[in-house]
């Protein structure tokens, strides 16, 4: 049962991404979207996210990413709402970090 | 068969409403036997702190609600160990037994074998 996990909270002003990262599971996918996607970035964070991306896909939403200048590094990919929507159908269910 | 649902709960008791809004979702699936799990982490797990004194800040206290659970059906419930570690909480004496506390694999085990799971 793989679980997409959707973020859209910057990583920076709470633990909602440090604590999905804990708690993945081997076959989990993850979403950014809104301030989530400067998860991306070059800091610490994304060197998290980087190094638990062996095995886990990680998406961010193209329109969130892009209005943020943030360019898409090799071990993400992006995704439209259409996208979205397939990814919310493809995983078994998906847990929305509120 | 009705889905399974495991409601996780990540906020402290006073920052707001969120914490009492996962528990009446707790407690509202629980009434429609709906098999229902809770797990606190992060700030949720200062839920669980046996002494509160919720009065002083005009509000109602939470651990009514969290004692309401059994009641309601809801047994499994669940902390996670890194979130009470980082708070320097012990591992027993919750204001709600009994409570199974978790390391992070059990917990990623946990979401994986439920049906929908709500993050609030």
């Amino acid at each position: 049962m793989a679980t997409l996990h959707v973020l859209s909270h910057s990583p920076f002003t709470d633990s909602r991404l440090s604590s999905c990262l804990r708690v993945l599971g081997p076959d989990d996918g993850v979403l950014l979207c809104g301030d989530a996607a400067y998860a991306l970035g070059t800091g610490t964070v994304a060197q998290a996210l980087r190094t638990k991306s062996t095995g886990l896909s990680v998406y961010v939403l193209d329109e969130d990413a892009k209005a943020r200048g943030i360019a898409l590094p090799e071990w993400a990919q992006s995704v439209d709402y259409a996208g979205f929507v397939a990814l919310s159908v493809h995983y078994d269910k998906v847990n929305t970090w509120l | 068969m009705a889905k399974s649902l495991l409601i996780i709960s990540r906020q402290a008791p006073w920052a707001g409403p969120d914490a009492r809004e996962a528990l009446d979702i707790a407690l509202a699936g629980g009434a429609f036997d709906l098999p229902v799990a809770m797990l606190f982490m992060d700030d949720g797990v200062l839920q669980l702190a046996p002494v509160q004194n919720a009065t002083l800040l005009q509000q109602k206290d939470l651990t009514a609600n969290l004692q309401a659970l059994s009641m309601f059906g809801v047994e499994d419930l669940f902390a996670c160990r890194f979130s009470l570690n980082e708070r320097g909480m012990q591992a027993t004496g919750f204001s709600v037994d009994p409570l199974e506390v978790l390391d992070d694999a059990q917990i990623a085990a946990l979401i994986d074998r439920y049906d929908q799971v709500i993050t609030i």
